[in-house]
Formats: C-alpha cells, sequence, structure tokens
C-alpha cells in the first residue's frame, strides 16, 4: 500500500523562487545550445529577470504567516522569505557584473549564468530546509554551483586553485555537518529540526554523548561555511582567485543562506543543552572572528584579498547578532539590571524580534555593498594583470577619481558603508545589530565589536585615500565599460545610499522577520 | 545467529570518519584527499544505517541513498577541478598548489 502525503497547493509557495531560477537556468543552458549568436549579452538579463520573478515571488511569500509545510520538512517564514529576496537581488546584480566581465575574456557562456541560477536556487531552498538531508542537499546543490563557477575561467592557474582548495575544504565541511546530523539522528530518531526540538532534552538524559559530538560537529561545519574563525582559512585564497563577479556572489548570498540555515538550526538544536554551552562558543566565534578578521585584513595592499578578509569580519559581527540569540536567560537579567540599569529591560522575544530585524538589515547592507565594492574591482581589474599577480594591487586604484570620478564616488560609498560610516546602509545595519546585541545583555562582545570596526575604518579608508589622494599613473589603462556593469554598479550605490539615508519601509518590512517558526 | 550490536557498526563507523578526517589534513596527494572525503560520508552513511536498523526506522534507510548521490555529483564537479588543475600545473600534490600566499 503505497502512503501519499496530501499536499495542499499553497504549501509549494516555499519552493516557488527556487522553481523560478531552476527554470531560468535551464532556458539559460538551452539558449547557450540552440541560439548561436556571438552577443550573449541577453542571457544576463535572462539571470536579471529570473532573480527578479524569483525576489518577487519570494517578497510575496515573506508577508505569509510562519509555518511548516510540506510534512515538516521545510518552512515557510518571513526569515527564510526575506533572506531569499536578497539571495535574488544579489544573483540578479552579480549577472549583471558578470555580463562585461566574461565579455572582456571572451569566456561568456550560458552556463556560467545557469550556475549561478542553480547556486540561488540552493540559498534559497537552503534557508527554508527544516530538515537534516533536506538541508544537505540544498547546501550541496549550492556549493557544487559555486565550485564549478569558481574555477569557471580556465586562464592561468588562479582560477583552478581556488576552485580547488573550496572544494576540498567545503566537501570537508559538509561531511563533518552530515556526520553531526547523523549522530544526532542516533540521539533522538529524527533529522527533522522542529521533532528534533521536542526530542534533544529526553536525549539528553540518555545519550548526550552523542548530542555533545553531534552538535560540535553540526557547528564546526557551519562555522566552515560562514568563514568563521578559526575555519577561515580558505576565504582569502577562494575569494582572490574566483572570478570577481563569482566573489561578489559568494561574500553575500553563499554566507547569508549559510548563516539563516545556521540560525535555524541551532535554534532547535539548543533545546535541552545547557544553555551556557551553545552561548560559550558563539562568544568564542564571534570575538575571534570580529577580532581576527579585522587584524588580518589591515596589512593587505591587495584589495580583493583584504575585502575577502572583511567579509570575515562581517561574518563575525553577524555571529554577534546570532549569539544574541543564545544569551542565557541568567545572564541576561544580570547584566541588564547592572550595567545598563537606565535602559528598560526589553522581554526576551522583543530582543530576538529586533536581532532578526538587525540580522536581516545587516545582510541586506552587507549584500548591495560587497556587490557594489567587487563589482567596481571587476571593472577596473585588467585581463592583461592576471599573469602577473598584481591585478588588484591599491596601486591600481591611485588616481581613479580622475580617471573615472563615477567609479570613484560609488567605490567610496562602498568602503564607507563597509567600515560603518554614516549615511551609508552599513552604518545603519551595524547601528540595528550592535543595538539588539547590548539589548539582549552582549555589552562587552559588542564594545569589541566596535572597537575592531573602528580599527577596520583604517583599510577602507586607505582605498578612499588612493583614489583620491594619489596621482593616477601616466600609463594607466582606459577600462572595459559595459553598461551591464554600469548599471550594476548605479543600483548597488544608490541601494547603499538611500538605505543608510531613509531605511523606513524596509526596516520596516524586516521587522517581521521576528516571525522565525518554532520560535 | 548473533546479531551483532550496533555498537560495533558505530565504532566502525566512528574509525572510518577518523580515517577520512586524518587523511584529509595530513596527506598531500589531492586524489587521496578527495578519497579520504568519500570515506568521511561512507563513515556518515553507516552511522544513519545502524541507528536506522535499532529503531527500526525507514528515515535512516533512505538518507544514504540521497547521500550517496549527492557524493557522486560532487565527485563529478571535484574531479573535473582535480583534471583543471593538473592540466595547469602538471601535479596534483597539495604542496605544490600555493601560488596565492601572501
Amino acid at each position: 500500500m503505497l502512503n501519499t502525503p496530501n499536499f495542499t497547493l499553497a504549501e509549494f509557495m516555499t519552493v516557488v523562487p527556487a522553481a523560478v531560477l531552476i527554470v531560468g537556468a535551464i532556458v539559460l543552458m538551452l539558449s547557450e545550445v540552440f541560439l548561436s549568436t556571438a552577443n550573449r549579452t541577453y542571457m544576463a538579463v535572462v539571470g536579471l529577470v529570473a532573480s527578479a520573478v524569483a525576489g518577487l515571488f519570494a517578497l510575496n511569500n515573506a508577508f505569509e504567516p510562519a509555518r511548516l509545510v510540506l510534512q515538516g520538512f521545510a518552512v515557510l517564514d518571513p526569515f527564510s522569505s526575506f533572506m531569499t529576496v536578497m539571495v535574488c537581488l544579489g544573483t540578479g546584480l552579480a549577472c549583471l557584473l558578470a555580463s562585461g566581465f566574461l565579455k572582456h575574456r571572451n569566456a561568456e557562456r550560458g552556463e556560467f549564468y545557469a550556475l549561478m541560477l542553480f547556486a540561488a536556487a540552493g540559498m534559497s531552498l537552503l534557508a527554508a530546509s527544516n530538515e537534516f538531508i533536506t538541508l544537505f542537499i540544498n547546501l550541496e546543490v549550492l556549493s557544487v554551483a559555486t565550485y564549478a563557477l569558481t574555477a569557471f575561467l580556465r586562464r592561468g592557474p588562479r582560477p583552478a586553485e581556488a576552485g580547488f582548495k573550496y572544494f576540498i575544504l567545503g566537501a570537508f565541511a559538509a561531511a563533518l555537518l552530515l556526520y553531526g546530523a547523523a549522530l544526532l539522528y542516533g540521539a533522538t530518531g529524527t533529522t527533522r529540526l522542529s521533532d528534533l526540538a521536542t526530542a534533544l532534552p529526553g536525549a539528553m538524559a540518555t545519550r548526550s554523548g552523542l548530542v555533545y559530538a553531534g552538535f560540535g560537529l553540526v557547528l564546526a561545519g557551519f562555522a566552515f561555511k560562514v568563514a568563521a574563525v578559526p575555519f577561515h582559512m580558505w576565504t582569502p585564497d577562494v575569494y582572490e582567485g574566483a572570478p570577481t563577479p563569482v566573489t561578489a556572489l559568494m561574500s553575500v548570498g553563499v554566507k547569508a543562506a549559510a548563516f539563516v540555515a545556521l540560525v535555524r538550526t541551532f535554534l532547535a538544536l539548543t533545546h535541552g543543552l545547557d544553555p551556557q554551552v551553545p552561548f560559550a562558543l558563539f562568544s568564542l566565534l564571534a570575538l575571534l572572528t570580529m577580532v581576527a578578521g579585522n587584524l588580518l585584513a589591515m596589512p593587505q595592499r591587495n584589495v580583493k584579498r583584504m575585502l575577502a578578509y572583511s567579509s570575515i569580519a562581517h561574518a563575525g559581527y553577524l555571529l554577534l547578532g546570532v549569539t544574541a540569540l543564545f544569551v542565557p536567560p541568567s545572564a541576561k537579567a544580570g547584566d541588564a539590571g547592572g550595567v545598563l540599569a537606565a535602559t528598560p529591560l526589553l522581554a526576551a522575544g522583543a530582543v530576538n524580534a529586533s536581532v532578526y530585524k538587525g540580522i536581516l538589515f545587516y545582510l541586506l547592507g552587507y549584500t548591495v555593498t560587497s556587490i557594489g565594492a567587487f563589482g567596481t574591482l571587476a571593472a577596473i581589474e585588467r585581463r592583461e594583470d592576471e599573469t602577473r599577480g598584481n591585478t588588484w594591487d591599491l596601486e591600481r586604484l591611485s588616481g581613479l577619481a580622475q580617471r573615472q570620478p563615477g567609479w570613484a564616488a560609488a567605490m567610496a560609498a562602498f568602503m564607507l558603508s563597509l567600515a560603518g560610516v554614516p549615511p551609508t546602509v552599513g552604518f545603519l545595519g551595524k547601528l540595528f545589530l550592535f543595538s539588539a546585541a547590548v539589548d539582549a545583555g552582549l555589552i562587552w562582545l559588542a564594545v569589541v565589536g566596535v572597537l575592531s570596526s573602528v580599527a577596520g575604518t583604517y583599510y577602507y579608508l586607505r582605498v578612499v585615500v588612493y583614489m583620491f589622494m594619489r596621482p593616477a599613473p601616466a600609463d594607466a589603462p582606459a577600462p572595459f565599460r559595459h553598461w551591464t556593469t554600469e548599471v550594476a554598479l548605479v543600483a548597488s550605490a544608490i541601494a547603499t545610499v538611500a538605505l543608510g539615508i531613509v531605511p523606513g519601509p524596509v526596516a520596516e518590512w524586516l521587522s517581521r522577520a521576528g516571525m522565525v517558526f518554532g520560535n | 545467529m548473533p546479531v551483532v550490536p550496533t555498537v560495533n557498526y558505530l565504532i566502525l563507523a566512528a574509525a572510518l570518519f577518523c580515517v577520512g578526517m586524518l587523511g584529509v589534513l595530513i596527506r598531500r596527494n589531492a586524489l587521496v584527499v578527495f578519497m579520504c572525503i568519500e570515506l568521511m560520508l561512507n563513515a556518515a552513511n553507516l552511522t544513519f544505517l545502524a541507528f536506522a536498523r535499532e529503531r527500526g526506522d525507514v528515515t535512516g534507510h533512505i538518507s544514504p541513498f540521497f547521500i550517496i548521490a549527492v557524493a557522486a555529483a560532487e565527485a563529478a564537479v571535484g574531479l573535473a577541478i582535480v583534471i583543471s588543475v593538473f592540466r595547469n600545473r602538471g601535479t596534483v600534490n597539495i604542496e605544490e598548489i600555493q601560488s596565492m600566499k601572501h
């Protein structure tokens, strides 16, 4: 007898954005085979349209009430839907950036955009996964697509080397996560996160060793994916070697999706555990990642590598937000009473809602800023420099304000936003995130975060100094201009500044993200 | 016939996982490292199956099928990348694949 589950049509809403992205990817692959035209700019437009349609579906989902769908294998909640919107935004902009970049290198092919859309579909589904095997499959869908994208350019040794490192460490991390999931399955008899949350307190009594081992392995797997120190070694090499539009997509999409999956997983896994354990682990990861990311970025003269380390630092700030979700009840009451006596103590629910909003707004700000920063680098890097290894040296940016005033202004906005200087979206993101952390009682960790981000200002402003205060070298080559690149840069520059001045409606929407299923 | 207790399977799986993890961290040949990762995935498969058998639960029996399929897809892309590294450098020794140190 076959036991077929009864699904209602509304349950499939959670997978519609991913389905749209996959259809777009298939169209691109078919058009690569059957449409023989030399000009492939239309492919970037197809990628942009698919991302935009998927993003609109996801935005529609974001106003649905949070609930379990598809027999508890997935969730439909504002948190994951907003993440999908950001992934679609990032993918659309990265497609536009890729068009000019690939054209300059005679490497524009349909499969590049198709892989980007497949990766985006994986990210969208990863954010909605509520079961370990589903989570693992979606993690691999996005990872396998990004491995291939990283090694896409076959000229020169770097892309292959970066793809290789990414592949080995990514597969290693996935295996750690999977073995952890298997141990948790052994302890509780389920792989669904919502059932795990109910079964864990009972399992702690009988098989606490399995639970702790599984918890640690899953955490290590996720820490690799979000590039938290000390699991960050792959990041600079992979970010440097990958084609710059792919680096942009990796720094925003992969990381954002992994963060949402991490939050969802650990909200379930911390049930029944001693609350001090996850709190201590996340505090330590956040502290190390914030400080080490900023310190390692400082000596870098290679701007692309500097941005890679800076993305580690930004993962640290996000981990600070994640830590705020796992503050044990006693510490919260104690700190807020002692140090913040003047601040009215918010209820735990209100704190969590502001933390989710902080995390999402920060991810949104980082998405537009990082796409813009890597996009400007992609626009000014010269194919001829690739073999010499100084493609992204600071000197390449000197005098950009005279050569390309528009690009220099945009890059300055992105750098200020990354540094967290008002009136940019990076400042507001940090403000929301750090104030949510302080409300949760993480005062010292938030202080370390602010201090390390002040230290980070040094290497961001150095880029601005080179662009505006150094003379342009006499032999500065003319940049390769392409309308899609300019559109992407203008769009992200406007978003970076506009969201920093009037965050109003967007921040209002993101407040709904407090509706995370199971919380 | 005596039934093999679950813990024996778990010890075997844990041993496979540790061998795989040490291999990834120590070995220098890219293909061997790659095989070690497969070993880790199979340790997870064995763990799922051992617990599924103990509990008589079907979820754990199905999981390895998905994991094997995903591992196959990953192997296809991974081997392609290894070939592209070999074409570029004529070696798959990890210590020689280090052109981006600063």
